[in-house]
């Protein structure tokens, strides 16, 4: 069996004052999945960015889908992902 | 009425609000020394007939409020005619509900210039649209110059971290090149609020 590794990236705005909803939910990705997650990557950005993303998808924008994602459905997403 | 004497005078002091600063008050300062004020606008501000009121909704995290107060408190602290009295955003919910950007955005700063009855005179948010667009505009040639940083609307987190690092620096750079423009649009727009107060 080989071993995948599956990475979640979260782009914040920096500027934006978006640190405790990034650390809130990395948080709750860490919790949920510990090592099944070969990384949770933060980047400081700017812009009113707030993007998540797994292995290159993207699981939800600021900008394409509106406000901040709810953790539990970060959670689903990712969840789904890594039984797929 | 927006906000009344008592309230306002439990606004932060423009120093005094630097004093609470947990982050960025470097930035907030260089920002505030290299704001130029022309000896026109100076004289538009000095020949106010009283001074004016100004209600500052602010968060030191903010970029828009490093860049765009330190116009203010110098305008302020140069002309001796702007009483400016500070709020935090997430301490003061509802002056913030008083002035959401386009009704749904919490934009800061905002000022608020206020006159000696606590009648607004006008209302200025985040930065003017001026700025916002000859950045956009910048921000577009940047990308066009670099097709190494793809698309200015694909996520940023699919860039190489050494890419991305080298895009950061050529949009800081880019910022900094049109300060003195977006510093020169700010004070035009608060000078044309500011100067509504009557005789």
């Amino acid at each position: 069996m080989t071993a995948i590794a599956h990475k979640v990236k979260i782009t914040y705005c920096a500027e934006c004052g978006y640190e405790p909803q990034t650390l809130d939910l990395a948080q709750a990705l860490m919790l949920e999945f510990g090592a099944r997650l070969s990384c949770i990557e933060l980047i400081p950005w700017e812009g009113g960015t707030f993007d998540v993303s797994f292995d290159g998808d993207l699981l939800h924008s600021m900008k394409r889908d509106g406000g901040f994602p709810k953790p539990a459905t970060i959670k689903d997403a990712v969840r789904a992902r890594l039984s797929a | 009425m927006t906000i009344d004497r008592a309230r306002f005078d439990q606004g932060l002091t423009y120093e005094a609000y630097k004093d609470q600063m947990t982050r960025n008050r470097d930035r907030l300062e260089e920002n505030e020394r290299r704001v130029d004020l022309s000896k026109e606008d100076l004289a538009a501000f000095r020949a106010l007939p009283r001074a004016v009121k100004v209600m500052v909704l602010a968060e030191d995290w903010c970029g828009d409020v490093i860049a765009n107060l330190p116009v203010l408190g110098r305008l302020a602290r140069d002309s001796g005619k702007l009483d400016v009295r500070i709020f935090l955003r997430d301490q003061n919910d509802d002056l913030m509900q008083r002035y959401l950007n386009k009704g749904q955005f919490k934009s800061i700063p905002v000022f608020v210039f206020l006159d000696d009855g606590f009648h607004e005179l006008g209302h200025w948010i985040e930065r003017p649209a001026s700025v916002t667009e000859v950045r956009a505009k910048r921000r577009k040639d940047i990308f066009a110059a670099h097709p190494e940083f793809g698309s200015p609307d694909a996520p940023v987190d699919q860039l190489a971290e050494d890419v991305r690092v080298r895009l950061q620096a050529e949009l800081a750079k880019m910022r900094d090149e049109t300060a003195k423009f977006a510093n020169a649009e700010v004070v035009r727009e608060l000078r044309e609020i500011a100067t509504r107060v009557a005789a």
